[in-house]
Protein backbone atom coordinates (compact mmCIF):
# COMPACT_ATOMS: atom_id res chain seq x y z
CA UNK A 1 0.00 0.00 0.00
CA UNK A 2 2.92 2.39 0.84
CA UNK A 3 4.79 1.34 -2.12
CA UNK A 4 1.53 2.18 -4.27
CA UNK A 5 1.00 5.57 -2.67
CA UNK A 6 4.43 6.60 -2.91
CA UNK A 7 4.63 5.52 -6.56
CA UNK A 8 1.37 7.29 -7.46
CA UNK A 9 2.55 10.30 -6.04
CA UNK A 10 5.70 10.37 -8.35
CA UNK A 11 4.06 9.30 -11.19
CA UNK A 12 1.66 11.79 -11.05
CA UNK A 13 3.81 14.74 -10.10
CA UNK A 14 6.36 13.91 -12.82
CA UNK A 15 3.53 13.66 -15.42
CA UNK A 16 1.92 17.20 -13.87
CA UNK A 17 5.44 18.58 -14.32
CA UNK A 18 5.57 17.33 -17.96
CA UNK A 19 2.25 18.39 -19.05
CA UNK A 20 3.02 22.32 -17.88
CA UNK A 21 6.06 22.11 -19.93
CA UNK A 22 5.60 24.40 -23.22
CA UNK A 23 6.87 21.30 -25.73
CA UNK A 24 3.88 19.20 -24.02
CA UNK A 25 1.44 22.31 -24.08
CA UNK A 26 2.04 22.90 -27.83
CA UNK A 27 2.22 19.35 -29.12
CA UNK A 28 0.03 17.69 -26.97
CA UNK A 29 -2.40 19.44 -24.60
CA UNK A 30 -3.41 22.44 -27.41
CA UNK A 31 -3.83 20.14 -29.75
CA UNK A 32 -6.10 17.86 -27.31
CA UNK A 33 -8.18 20.74 -25.83
CA UNK A 34 -8.98 22.04 -29.63
CA UNK A 35 -9.87 18.30 -30.47
CA UNK A 36 -12.03 18.12 -27.28
CA UNK A 37 -14.10 21.51 -28.08
CA UNK A 38 -14.52 20.27 -32.16
CA UNK A 39 -15.65 16.66 -31.02
CA UNK A 40 -18.23 18.35 -28.37
CA UNK A 41 -19.09 20.53 -31.33
CA UNK A 42 -19.74 17.77 -33.46
CA UNK A 43 -21.86 16.03 -30.93
CA UNK A 44 -23.78 19.35 -29.90
CA UNK A 45 -24.61 19.85 -33.84
CA UNK A 46 -26.54 16.42 -33.75
CA UNK A 47 -29.46 18.69 -32.17
CA UNK A 48 -28.51 22.40 -31.83
CA UNK A 49 -27.21 23.09 -35.05
CA UNK A 50 -26.33 27.24 -34.09
CA UNK A 51 -23.04 25.55 -32.28
CA UNK A 52 -19.42 26.05 -33.81
CA UNK A 53 -16.06 24.94 -32.75
CA UNK A 54 -13.64 27.95 -32.62
CA UNK A 55 -10.09 26.47 -31.46
CA UNK A 56 -10.58 25.31 -27.70
CA UNK A 57 -13.98 27.68 -27.93
CA UNK A 58 -17.56 26.48 -28.35
CA UNK A 59 -19.32 28.87 -29.15
CA UNK A 60 -23.33 29.37 -30.24
CA UNK A 61 -24.10 31.29 -33.08
CA UNK A 62 -27.74 31.66 -32.03
CA UNK A 63 -26.87 33.99 -28.74
CA UNK A 64 -23.29 34.53 -28.62
CA UNK A 65 -22.41 32.59 -25.86
CA UNK A 66 -19.48 30.69 -25.63
CA UNK A 67 -17.70 28.91 -23.36
CA UNK A 68 -13.69 28.13 -23.72
CA UNK A 69 -11.89 24.82 -22.44
CA UNK A 70 -9.12 25.93 -20.21
CA UNK A 71 -6.78 23.56 -18.33
CA UNK A 72 -8.64 20.95 -15.73
CA UNK A 73 -11.47 21.51 -18.12
CA UNK A 74 -9.76 19.24 -20.73
CA UNK A 75 -9.98 16.58 -18.52
CA UNK A 76 -5.93 15.66 -19.33
CA UNK A 77 -5.21 16.35 -15.63
CA UNK A 78 -8.00 13.47 -14.34
CA UNK A 79 -6.29 11.28 -17.09
CA UNK A 80 -3.01 11.58 -15.54
CA UNK A 81 -4.18 11.14 -11.82
CA UNK A 82 -6.01 7.74 -13.50
CA UNK A 83 -2.37 7.00 -15.77
CA UNK A 84 -0.31 7.40 -12.54
CA UNK A 85 -3.22 5.38 -10.20
CA UNK A 86 -3.25 2.35 -12.88
CA UNK A 87 0.53 2.02 -13.23
CA UNK A 88 1.38 2.11 -10.13
CA UNK A 89 -1.30 -0.21 -8.52
CA UNK A 90 1.07 -4.36 -9.21
CA UNK A 91 -0.76 -5.83 -11.66
CA UNK A 92 0.26 -7.38 -15.02
CA UNK A 93 1.03 -5.40 -17.97
CA UNK A 94 -1.70 -6.37 -20.25
CA UNK A 95 -3.96 -5.77 -17.51
CA UNK A 96 -2.86 -2.13 -17.28
CA UNK A 97 -2.66 -1.60 -20.93
CA UNK A 98 -6.51 -2.19 -20.93
CA UNK A 99 -7.32 -0.27 -18.02
CA UNK A 100 -5.33 3.05 -19.27
CA UNK A 101 -7.09 2.39 -22.93
CA UNK A 102 -10.74 2.09 -21.16
CA UNK A 103 -9.77 4.83 -18.38
CA UNK A 104 -8.63 7.03 -20.54
CA UNK A 105 -12.25 6.63 -23.20
CA UNK A 106 -13.96 6.57 -19.92
CA UNK A 107 -12.68 10.19 -18.61
CA UNK A 108 -12.59 11.79 -21.42
CA UNK A 109 -16.31 10.64 -22.44
CA UNK A 110 -17.61 12.08 -19.28
CA UNK A 111 -15.54 15.18 -20.00
CA UNK A 112 -17.11 15.77 -22.89
CA UNK A 113 -20.52 15.21 -21.49
CA UNK A 114 -19.23 18.21 -18.73
CA UNK A 115 -18.37 20.70 -21.78
CA UNK A 116 -21.52 19.75 -23.81
CA UNK A 117 -23.58 20.29 -20.12
CA UNK A 118 -21.88 23.51 -19.43
CA UNK A 119 -22.44 25.59 -21.91
CA UNK A 120 -26.02 25.06 -22.12
CA UNK A 121 -25.97 25.72 -18.59
CA UNK A 122 -24.09 28.98 -19.05
CA UNK A 123 -27.05 29.69 -21.44
CA UNK A 124 -29.72 29.36 -18.91
CA UNK A 125 -27.90 30.50 -15.91
CA UNK A 126 -24.51 31.95 -15.11
CA UNK A 127 -24.48 31.33 -11.26
CA UNK A 128 -25.42 27.42 -12.04
CA UNK A 129 -22.65 27.69 -14.43
CA UNK A 130 -20.31 28.82 -11.74
CA UNK A 131 -21.28 26.32 -9.49
CA UNK A 132 -21.22 23.29 -12.14
CA UNK A 133 -18.22 24.62 -13.57
CA UNK A 134 -16.02 24.82 -10.05
CA UNK A 135 -17.44 22.56 -7.64
CA UNK A 136 -19.78 19.98 -9.07
CA UNK A 137 -18.00 18.77 -12.53
CA UNK A 138 -14.77 19.13 -10.55
CA UNK A 139 -16.02 16.25 -7.95
CA UNK A 140 -17.98 14.66 -10.65
CA UNK A 141 -14.85 13.98 -12.72
CA UNK A 142 -12.64 12.67 -10.08
CA UNK A 143 -15.10 10.43 -8.93
CA UNK A 144 -14.95 9.44 -12.57
CA UNK A 145 -11.52 8.27 -11.90
CA UNK A 146 -11.85 6.99 -8.80
CA UNK A 147 -14.76 4.42 -10.37
CA UNK A 148 -12.84 3.98 -12.86
CA UNK A 149 -9.99 2.99 -11.27
CA UNK A 150 -12.28 0.56 -8.82
CA UNK A 151 -13.84 -1.31 -11.73
CA UNK A 152 -10.45 -2.02 -12.89
CA UNK A 153 -9.26 -3.26 -9.86
CA UNK A 154 -12.39 -5.78 -9.20
CA UNK A 155 -11.34 -7.50 -12.69
CA UNK A 156 -7.62 -7.53 -12.11
CA UNK A 157 -6.86 -11.52 -11.24
CA UNK A 158 -6.35 -12.17 -7.55
CA UNK A 159 -3.57 -13.79 -5.38
CA UNK A 160 -2.61 -17.38 -7.13
CA UNK A 161 -5.01 -16.31 -10.30
CA UNK A 162 -2.74 -15.64 -12.93
CA UNK A 163 -4.16 -14.53 -16.59
CA UNK A 164 -3.17 -15.98 -19.75
CA UNK A 165 0.32 -15.46 -21.28
CA UNK A 166 1.05 -13.75 -17.63
CA UNK A 167 3.64 -14.59 -15.14
CA UNK A 168 2.41 -14.47 -11.45
CA UNK A 169 2.37 -11.35 -10.03
CA UNK A 170 3.05 -9.01 -7.09
CA UNK A 171 0.61 -9.24 -4.73
CA UNK A 172 -2.31 -6.36 -5.13
CA UNK A 173 -1.79 -3.40 -2.76
CA UNK A 174 -5.25 -3.14 -0.93
CA UNK A 175 -5.17 -7.73 -0.38
CA UNK A 176 -2.54 -6.83 2.00
CA UNK A 177 -4.80 -5.53 5.05
CA UNK A 178 -6.16 -7.73 7.41
CA UNK A 179 -10.11 -8.79 6.91
CA UNK A 180 -12.77 -6.62 7.93
CA UNK A 181 -13.88 -5.81 11.50
CA UNK B 1 -27.91 -2.85 -10.54
CA UNK B 2 -26.81 -5.81 -8.19
CA UNK B 3 -22.84 -4.92 -8.39
CA UNK B 4 -22.05 -4.07 -4.86
CA UNK B 5 -19.76 -0.97 -7.21
CA UNK B 6 -23.16 -0.49 -8.67
CA UNK B 7 -24.75 0.20 -5.45
CA UNK B 8 -21.83 2.20 -4.00
CA UNK B 9 -21.82 4.49 -6.78
CA UNK B 10 -25.48 5.40 -6.37
CA UNK B 11 -25.32 5.92 -3.08
CA UNK B 12 -22.46 8.52 -3.80
CA UNK B 13 -24.47 9.94 -6.14
CA UNK B 14 -27.50 10.25 -3.79
CA UNK B 15 -25.09 11.68 -1.13
CA UNK B 16 -23.73 14.36 -3.16
CA UNK B 17 -26.33 16.98 -3.62
CA UNK B 18 -26.53 16.29 0.65
CA UNK B 19 -23.02 17.04 1.60
CA UNK B 20 -22.62 19.68 -1.59
CA UNK B 21 -25.31 21.99 0.01
CA UNK B 22 -24.08 21.16 3.87
CA UNK B 23 -20.50 22.43 2.45
CA UNK B 24 -22.13 25.25 1.02
CA UNK B 25 -23.63 26.33 4.30
CA UNK B 26 -21.23 25.88 6.56
CA UNK B 27 -18.35 26.63 4.47
CA UNK B 28 -17.16 29.52 6.40
CA UNK B 29 -16.94 27.25 9.42
CA UNK B 30 -15.18 24.69 7.72
CA UNK B 31 -12.47 26.79 6.28
CA UNK B 32 -11.85 28.35 9.35
CA UNK B 33 -9.24 26.36 10.53
CA UNK B 34 -7.09 26.17 6.99
CA UNK B 35 -7.34 30.25 7.45
CA UNK B 36 -6.02 29.92 10.69
CA UNK B 37 -3.24 27.51 9.61
CA UNK B 38 -3.09 29.89 6.39
CA UNK B 39 -1.86 32.85 8.96
CA UNK B 40 0.12 30.99 10.71
CA UNK B 41 2.35 30.19 7.36
CA UNK B 42 1.76 33.18 5.46
CA UNK B 43 2.96 35.32 8.93
CA UNK B 44 6.11 32.87 9.14
CA UNK B 45 7.26 32.45 5.48
CA UNK B 46 6.18 35.94 4.00
CA UNK B 47 5.74 38.15 6.85
CA UNK B 48 7.18 40.80 4.09
CA UNK B 49 4.63 40.12 1.90
CA UNK B 50 1.75 39.53 3.99
CA UNK B 51 0.30 42.76 6.71
CA UNK B 52 -2.98 41.18 7.69
CA UNK B 53 -5.40 37.78 6.68
CA UNK B 54 -9.17 37.84 7.61
CA UNK B 55 -12.24 35.68 6.42
CA UNK B 56 -15.35 36.96 5.15
CA UNK B 57 -17.21 33.90 4.48
CA UNK B 58 -14.99 31.45 2.94
CA UNK B 59 -12.89 34.37 1.22
CA UNK B 60 -9.69 35.24 2.55
CA UNK B 61 -8.75 38.44 1.97
CA UNK B 62 -4.87 38.88 2.40
CA UNK B 63 -3.51 42.52 2.46
CA UNK B 64 -0.49 43.05 1.21
CA UNK B 65 2.56 45.18 2.03
CA UNK B 66 2.90 46.13 -1.72
CA UNK B 67 1.89 49.20 -2.90
CA UNK B 68 -0.32 49.22 -6.16
CA UNK B 69 2.01 51.72 -8.17
CA UNK B 70 4.77 53.77 -7.41
CA UNK B 71 3.21 56.82 -6.79
CA UNK B 72 0.52 55.54 -4.53
CA UNK B 73 0.63 56.64 -0.80
CA UNK B 74 2.34 54.64 1.60
CA UNK B 75 -0.52 53.41 3.36
CA UNK B 76 -2.11 51.79 0.27
CA UNK B 77 -1.49 48.19 -0.50
CA UNK B 78 -2.58 45.73 -3.25
CA UNK B 79 -5.54 43.57 -1.63
CA UNK B 80 -5.70 39.78 -2.90
CA UNK B 81 -9.30 37.97 -2.54
CA UNK B 82 -9.26 33.86 -2.27
CA UNK B 83 -12.17 31.73 -2.66
CA UNK B 84 -10.77 28.85 -0.38
CA UNK B 85 -14.26 26.87 -2.04
CA UNK B 86 -11.86 26.21 -4.94
CA UNK B 87 -10.18 24.57 -3.21
CA UNK B 88 -12.37 22.95 -0.43
CA UNK B 89 -14.62 21.10 -2.87
CA UNK B 90 -13.05 17.76 -1.74
CA UNK B 91 -14.64 17.92 1.53
CA UNK B 92 -18.15 16.75 -0.05
CA UNK B 93 -17.01 14.37 -2.16
CA UNK B 94 -14.72 13.00 0.73
CA UNK B 95 -17.92 12.89 3.11
CA UNK B 96 -20.15 11.50 -0.14
CA UNK B 97 -17.24 8.45 -0.18
CA UNK B 98 -17.40 8.01 3.17
CA UNK B 99 -21.26 8.33 4.26
CA UNK B 100 -21.98 6.08 0.51
CA UNK B 101 -19.33 3.39 2.12
CA UNK B 102 -21.19 3.21 5.18
CA UNK B 103 -18.55 2.06 7.14
CA UNK B 104 -18.92 1.57 10.88
CA UNK B 105 -16.25 4.70 12.30
CA UNK B 106 -17.61 6.89 9.59
CA UNK B 107 -17.67 9.80 12.13
CA UNK B 108 -14.28 9.11 12.57
CA UNK B 109 -13.51 9.37 9.02
CA UNK B 110 -15.09 12.31 7.81
CA UNK B 111 -13.03 13.86 10.77
CA UNK B 112 -10.04 12.33 9.33
CA UNK B 113 -10.73 13.71 6.04
CA UNK B 114 -11.57 16.91 7.27
CA UNK B 115 -8.17 17.19 8.38
CA UNK B 116 -6.18 16.06 5.80
CA UNK B 117 -7.99 18.45 3.30
CA UNK B 118 -7.17 21.26 5.44
CA UNK B 119 -3.28 21.83 4.57
CA UNK B 120 -5.22 21.97 0.62
CA UNK B 121 -6.84 24.33 1.17
CA UNK B 122 -3.71 26.47 2.97
CA UNK B 123 -1.84 25.34 -0.60
CA UNK B 124 -4.28 26.73 -2.38
CA UNK B 125 -4.64 29.76 -0.84
CA UNK B 126 -1.21 30.98 -0.48
CA UNK B 127 -0.12 29.59 -4.02
CA UNK B 128 -3.24 31.65 -5.29
CA UNK B 129 -2.11 34.81 -3.29
CA UNK B 130 1.60 34.47 -4.36
CA UNK B 131 0.63 33.93 -7.95
CA UNK B 132 -1.74 37.05 -7.93
CA UNK B 133 1.24 39.16 -6.45
CA UNK B 134 4.34 37.95 -8.44
CA UNK B 135 2.98 37.03 -11.32
CA UNK B 136 -0.63 38.33 -12.54
CA UNK B 137 -0.82 41.73 -11.13
CA UNK B 138 1.88 42.67 -13.68
CA UNK B 139 5.76 44.20 -13.28
CA UNK B 140 4.89 46.72 -11.38
CA UNK B 141 3.43 44.80 -8.20
CA UNK B 142 5.85 41.71 -8.87
CA UNK B 143 8.68 43.68 -8.97
CA UNK B 144 8.22 44.86 -5.36
CA UNK B 145 8.18 40.73 -4.31
CA UNK B 146 11.83 40.32 -5.01
CA UNK B 147 11.00 37.05 -6.43
CA UNK B 148 13.38 35.64 -9.15
CA UNK B 149 12.30 34.29 -12.03
CA UNK B 150 12.75 30.45 -10.71
CA UNK B 151 11.17 31.35 -8.07
CA UNK B 152 7.97 32.43 -9.81
CA UNK B 153 7.96 29.53 -11.93
CA UNK B 154 7.96 27.35 -8.27
CA UNK B 155 4.66 29.67 -7.76
CA UNK B 156 3.23 28.65 -11.17
CA UNK B 157 3.48 25.32 -10.51
CA UNK B 158 2.51 25.54 -7.14
CA UNK B 159 -0.76 27.50 -7.93
CA UNK B 160 -1.41 24.68 -10.81
CA UNK B 161 -0.65 21.69 -8.60
CA UNK B 162 -2.20 23.55 -5.54
CA UNK B 163 -5.69 24.13 -7.56
CA UNK B 164 -6.01 21.60 -10.83
CA UNK B 165 -4.59 17.95 -9.00
CA UNK B 166 -4.40 18.41 -4.63
CA UNK B 167 -8.33 19.00 -4.50
CA UNK B 168 -9.73 16.47 -6.19
CA UNK B 169 -7.04 13.97 -5.63
CA UNK B 170 -6.06 14.39 -1.56
CA UNK B 171 -10.04 13.48 -1.31
CA UNK B 172 -9.53 10.48 -3.25
CA UNK B 173 -6.37 9.38 -1.16
CA UNK B 174 -7.53 10.35 1.64
CA UNK B 175 -10.70 8.04 1.08
CA UNK B 176 -8.67 4.78 -0.54
CA UNK B 177 -6.74 5.11 2.43
CA UNK B 178 -9.24 4.64 5.06
CA UNK B 179 -11.21 2.40 3.04
CA UNK B 180 -8.77 -0.03 3.05
CA UNK B 181 -10.88 -2.71 4.05
CA UNK B 182 -14.44 -1.63 2.17
CA UNK B 183 -11.85 -1.87 -1.17
CA UNK B 184 -11.35 -5.07 -0.28
CA UNK B 185 -14.83 -6.09 0.15
CA UNK B 186 -15.54 -4.71 -3.02
CA UNK B 187 -12.59 -7.06 -4.88
CA UNK B 188 -14.46 -10.10 -4.47
CA UNK B 189 -16.46 -10.41 -1.43
CA UNK B 190 -20.29 -9.39 -1.39
CA UNK B 191 -20.23 -5.27 0.28
CA UNK B 192 -22.63 -6.53 3.45
CA UNK B 193 -21.11 -9.94 4.24
CA UNK B 194 -19.78 -10.20 8.14
CA UNK B 195 -16.10 -10.69 8.34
Amino acid sequence: MVRFFVLFLVLQAALFGAELTPWAQAYFVVPWTNAIAAVSAWLVTVFDPNVVAMGKVLRSTANGFAVSIESGCNGVEACIVLVAAVLAFPAPWRNKLIGLFAGILAVQGLNIVRVISLFYIGQWNLKAFEWAHLYVWQALIMLDVLVVWLVWVRTLPRDGEVGPGEPPDAPAGIDTVPAAT
Amino acid sequence: MRSPLSRFIVRVLAWLPVTFALWYVAAPLLVWPAAWLTRAIAYTAFGDLVRSIDQARATLIFTSTVRPGLAAPTAAAVTVEVNTLLYAFGMPLFAALTLAAAESRRWMILAIGYLALLPVVTWGALADFLKNIAITSGPLIASQTGFSAGQREVIAFAFQFGSLILPTVIPAIAWVMTHRTFLLRMRGQPLEAPA
